[in-house]
């Protein structure tokens, strides 16, 4: 079987980050450290070495890329200081950009002059949009669904087609991943439960995160460790999106209108609380950290990371802005503001996702999902 | 006793293999020599070695009889037990002063006899030269083939309880003895400081020191030696006799998070001479090394290797990432296993040795003011024309002072600062050699 080279890609991939491999020799000591490597997903070196000899192709299709954590242990002992837990991060950057067939998500990573602008302006639209359709903004503005128009809706078409040409790009990696990790035919596989660890074990219950990626780190309060932060975030993000729409369906249903006044224990407002505090608090912390660069992993932050934290961060603060404005005596004026503010935030990030960094939660899923699947074994037949 | 003056041609700092080698061979051209060693005995760190390599002789064998050579030169003093603190250039050369450390034995009246040994009612571990495996009184004679054999005493465990001076028959205890200022003018230097191992502690993955059956080379080395602890090898935690024993090599080089970037060229060596000694003391342990690279360059050190992986010496491609234990404390080595499809392997051992790399042992720009290279060693400007000349006129360097190197090649340089050393001197002053004006 012949494979494709691209001698360019070393060069192509130090446009998304901190790539030092030049510097390997190959002795296969970030391999050997890294908890999480087993028989068959190999890596850190592995990885390392597609990109010395320019296998695009199979770097590509390789889950290895989203099962590593970053703990940086392997940047630590590396003989070479070659880092290799930055090029893995690299590496997956490289990857969603090019999983994603618009081109958008390579210009976002790689031209920061044009992120910026592409963002601001996406944010403008949407303020614009927003501002322009708005319905009658008095001081009781928020208290009726009227602010919203009819005429918003129409955004859901446009962002149903962004997001579509962007989950094309997952459909790629699936493709890709699954040439490389196929089974013979005939061979009964544990696709369910597979799909039950990628999601509930390993992505939403961060199994090996918060255990093998552990182990050898520098002992920290459990709030302050990577996974925590992490998850906080995740958690606080699907529980404010659950709330959300919960709220939309109730509003359609009409249980309770978008806006009425409910006591704090009422189980939507409460799920919505306690995500935003959440958020707030992963993103906060993990701002700090890649401030303060606290360890390997946010030593090396690029433009995709804060915009990605500092997006999350700001639909925290306004969607807590928006509960108190609602709750004060008098809805001030303002409320209408945050509420235009903090709908563009949350729309860029969603509508971006499959363009920037938040791509990884589609990323990882799918890996997890290929390193879960096995044959199931013939035993019970017997 | 010594003059406090002391006039020589030549003063040599340290008494390892270059340095004795260095000192013979100006010696025996008729130049005088001083030989300043800091430990009580000469022999450096080749007297405690097991065998060489590639031809697997005895080192005691041949670094005993340079040691009895040196010591009994009638052009050499030997200075042991002593450290140069200043140097300073006149017209003739160099002023250097020298202090001796107190023995609190009186060395020129001590005969060796042991009798101090044998009454002295407190044993200390032998760390010097034993790694602590051992124990020697507080009195001592450093080791059997110390030279001189020359009684010491560890006088911060001693309790002076006068059992030696009772025994001593040359009346030779002194527990006044202060340290001593000589001073030795010498018309060049040879710096011959040799090295230290790099620290076996030091990588966390590895231990951090703390697995008790993960231990360095050089202490395998000592096992190994007819002249070793146990006089067999066996593992520290619980004196087994080790049936897999495996070698990390790399353990202190070509590793940057250590700060030695560099390859101290004779671990490969060391790691597979070992490994052919073990197949003869314990033949049915297992012997696996862990390799990045094997670099066997030398004269018949490639045919050594081979020899080696044809006794069934296991050669594994990879670096160990990381060594744990299990609850038997046995060492269990994490390794890519390279030519095996990248696979990762956790392989249990009984013993496992880190291939420790080589550090300089001494800075000599405080004293010398000899520059030092990047890497610590001394600076030599002008390696492949002259490999022994520093940066400061008259001071040369030999051995591993300047680099790491094996045996064979400090011998080979220890000729050389002989023969730049002897041909300074003989260009520099009016020396008697000088040829005749018709």
């Amino acid at each position: 079987m012949s494979v494709r080279t691209n001698p360019n890609l070393l060069l192509e991939m130090k446009k998304y980050g901190d790539v030092n491999i030049e510097s390997c020799f190959n002795c296969g000591n970030c391999t050997a450290v890294c908890p999480l490597t087993t028989d068959n997903e190999s890596f850190p070196r592995r990885m390392i070495r597609f990109a010395q000899l320019g296998l695009q192709q199979p770097l590509l299709s390789s889950k290895e890329l989203w099962l590593c954590y970053y703990c940086g242990e392997c940047t630590k002992t590396c003989p070479r200081q070659a880092d290799p837990a930055e090029y893995m991060a690299t590496a997956r950057r490289y990857a969603i950009a090019h999983y994603d067939r618009t081109g958008l998500a390579k210009l976002l990573y790689t031209t920061p002059g044009f992120s910026i602008f592409f963002l601001t302006l996406l944010a403008v639209i949407f303020g614009w949009f927003m501002y322009t359709t708005h319905g009658p903004m008095a001081g009781d503005a928020l208290s009726s669904i009227d602010f919203i128009t009819p005429e918003a809706a129409h955004l859901v078409i446009f962002i149903i087609i962004i997001v579509l040409g962007g989950l094309w790009g997952t459909v790629m990696m699936v493709a890709q991943v699954g040439k490389v990790n196929r089974f013979p035919k005939g061979v009964r596989l544990n696709w369910l439960g597979a799909l039950w660890e990628a999601v509930g074990i390993e992505a939403l219950g961060q199994k090996r995160y918060r255990g093998e990626c552990e182990s050898y780190t520098e002992p920290q309060p459990w709030y302050l460790q990577k996974w925590f932060v992490h998850a906080s975030i995740m958690w606080g993000f699907l529980g404010l999106m659950a709330a959300s729409l919960i709220d939309l369906v109730f509003n359609i249903t009409e249980i309770k209108a978008l806006g009425d006044s409910v006591p704090i224990w009422y189980p939507v407002r409460l799920l919505g609380t306690i995500a935003g505090l959440l958020i707030l608090y992963g993103t906060s912390v993990a701002l700090i950290k890649r401030i303060r660069k606290t360890d390997e992993s946010t030593s090396h932050s690029t433009l995709s990371d804060w915009v990605f934290l500092i997006l999350l961060w700001f639909s925290g603060v306004s969607g807590f802005g928006l509960e108190i404005s609602l709750y004060l005596p008098e809805e001030p004026v303002w409320s209408n503001w945050i509420s235009i503010f903090h709908i563009a935030v949350a729309m860029e990030l969603i509508i971006l996702a499959p363009f920037t960094k938040f791509a990884h939660a589609f990323c990882r899923t799918v890996a997890l999902y290929f390193h879960a699947l096995k044959p199931i074994s013939d035993t019970n037949t017997e | 006793m010594k003059s406090d003056k002391i006039h020589v041609d030549t003063l040599v700092v340290g008494g390892g293999i270059a340095g004795m080698q260095a000192s013979l061979d100006l010696a025996n051209q008729g130049h005088q020599v001083a030989l300043v060693e800091h430990s009580p005995s000469i022999g450096g760190m080749m007297i405690g070695l097991s065998k060489v390599f590639p031809t697997l002789d005895c080192c005691s064998c041949i670094t005993t009889p340079k040691m009895a050579a040196t010591a009994h030169h009638e052009n050499i003093q030997l200075l042991t037990y002593c450290e140069v603190q200043s140097v300073t250039r006149n017209d003739d050369g160099f002023s250097v002063q020298v202090i001796q450390k107190p023995r609190y034995v009186i060395e020129d009246n001590c005969t060796g006899c042991r009798s101090c040994e044998l009454v002295c009612p407190l044993d200390l571990p032998d760390v010097e030269n034993e790694f602590g495996r051992t124990a020697h009184r507080v009195i001592y004679v450093p080791f059997t083939t110390a030279v001189p054999q020359k009684a010491i005493i560890d006088i911060d465990s001693c309790i002076f309880c006068g059992k030696c001076i009772k025994a001593c028959p040359a009346d030779c205890i002194d527990f006044t003895q202060t340290p001593q200022t000589l001073r030795v003018e010498a018309r060049t230097i040879i710096l011959a400081t040799g090295f230290k191992v790099t620290p076996y502690d030091a990588k966390k993955e590895y231990g951090a020191g703390n697995l008790r059956n993960v231990i360095d080379a050089m202490m395998m080395e000592r096992l190994l030696a007819p002249t070793g602890p146990y006089g067999r090898v066996l593992r520290p935690s619980d004196g087994k006799l080790p049936d897999s024993i495996a070698y990390v090599q790399c353990a202190g080089s070509r590793d940057e998070t250590l700060g030695v970037p560099y390859c101290s060229r004779v671990c490969c060596m060391y790691a597979i001479k070992q490994a052919m000694l073990i197949s003869g003391a314990l033949p049915m342990a297992d012997v696996t090394i862990y390799y990045m690279d094997i670099r066997t360059f030398g004269k018949g050190y490639e045919q050594f290797y081979q020899n080696a992986k044809a006794m069934g010496i296991e050669f594994v491609k990879g670096k160990v990432g990381r060594i744990v234990e299990d609850e038997d404390q046995n060492p269990i080595v994490r390794v890519e296993l390279i030519d095996d499809n990248s696979r990762v392997a956790e392989n249990k051992h009984d013993l496992v040795v880190l291939s420790v790399g080589m550090l300089p042992g001494y800075d000599t720009q405080p004293i010398y003011d000899v520059a030092t290279a990047k890497d610590g060693f001394v600076q030599i400007p002008d390696s492949n024309v002259a490999p022994t000349v520093t940066t400061q006129e008259g001071i040369f360097a030999t051995g591993t002072a300047t680099g790491p190197m094996d045996i064979v090649d400090s011998i080979i340089t220890a000729g050389a600062v002989a023969a730049e050393a002897s041909a300074y001197m003989h260009l520099h002053s009016g020396s008697p050699a000088a040829p005749a004006a018709d």
